[in-house]
């Protein structure tokens, strides 16, 4: 698998919502208040407001995530960005993640595959990529380290 | 980032369906009537009955929207589904694929994501999928 780097993007998650246990999983979304996001080629903020990632915890205990997220390049363009993802590993770095405290992102899975669309030719060649991210869950919110996929 | 070897999935597809023009784009459908995959964790069959739902939009690429089920050498039926994006403009064929399955022995597929790379050749479509680590 050969990529290059897209972007770093970090989110601020609000208080989630926790919708509690449905017929797929546990499940809860998280809105997000905002971020920024900086690459090589793109750069700007998150903006509140239809950004939020919905999560299902399954029965196996791997956490799907469901992230939609609107950015705003510093020059004014709009890209939705939706991705979906997965996150688990040992029960105690998943118990250390949910009472917020810091953990090292290599011991456990969190990965995601993000897709985008924008109507501005500038960011065009974002239309037509395929994205893979690595996940590192902070107390404030992920960071996502994402990858073009070449 | 780094991936591993998954599968080589080869897809055999009957004749297409044209929709034509959706409010989505031209709309084709490739019924899958067979196949096979072939892994060092897995190898096995396509069974017939799925099929790759295929939007040609307004840029002139294609959005993929495959199903279909595979059934491993040792019986286990895996269901299969990707998402993707052609773009034969700049050679560009790449899908995400992802799997849910009841056996135990490939409960590995339920908790991974995956990148496949697509070829077409003369016999239809070889995707090359890898594992995300």
């Amino acid at each position: 698998m050969n990529t290059r780097p897209l972007m770093l993007l970090r989110v601020n998650v609000t208080t989630p919502q926790n919708i509690g246990t449905a017929p797929h999983g546990t499940r809860r979304i998280v809105p997000i208040s905002g971020g920024v996001f900086e690459g090589p080629r793109l750069r700007g903020t998150v903006l509140a407001g239809g950004s939020a990632d919905w999560l299902l915890l399954r029965s196996d205990n791997v956490l799907e995530l469901d992230l939609r997220v609107t950015l705003q390049t510093h020059d004014g363009a709009l890209i939705s960005m939706r991705s979906f993802g997965l996150r688990h590993g040992p029960p105690d770095v998943i118990a250390a993640i949910g009472r917020g405290e810091p953990v090292e992102p290599a011991t456990y899975y969190f990965r995601t595959t993000p897709r985008f669309q924008t109507a501005q030719s500038t960011y065009g060649f974002l239309n037509r990529l395929v994205a893979v991210a690595t996940g590192d869950r902070r107390p404030e919110g992920p960071i996502y380290t994402i990858h073009e996929l070449l | 980032m780094n991936s591993r070897e998954l599968m080589l999935l080869r897809l055999n597809a009957s004749q297409t369906q044209e929709v034509g023009a959706t409010p989505y784009g031209m709309l084709s459908i490739f019924p899958v009537t067979g196949g096979s995959f072939e892994g060092e964790r897995l190898r096995g069959k396509v069974l017939a009955g799925g099929g790759d739902w295929v939007a040609r939009k307004a840029d002139e690429t294609l959005e993929l929207d495959l199903r279909v089920t595979l059934e491993t050498d040792d019986g286990a039926l895996i269901y299969m589904t990707f998402t993707g994006l052609r773009d034969d403009a700049h050679h560009y064929f790449r899908t995400l694929p992802r799997f849910e399955t009841a056996s135990a022995k490939y409960a590995f597929l339920n908790r991974l994501l995956a990148v496949g790379i697509g070829e077409i050749r003369a016999d239809g479509p070889v995707h090359i999928i890898e594992e995300i680590l």
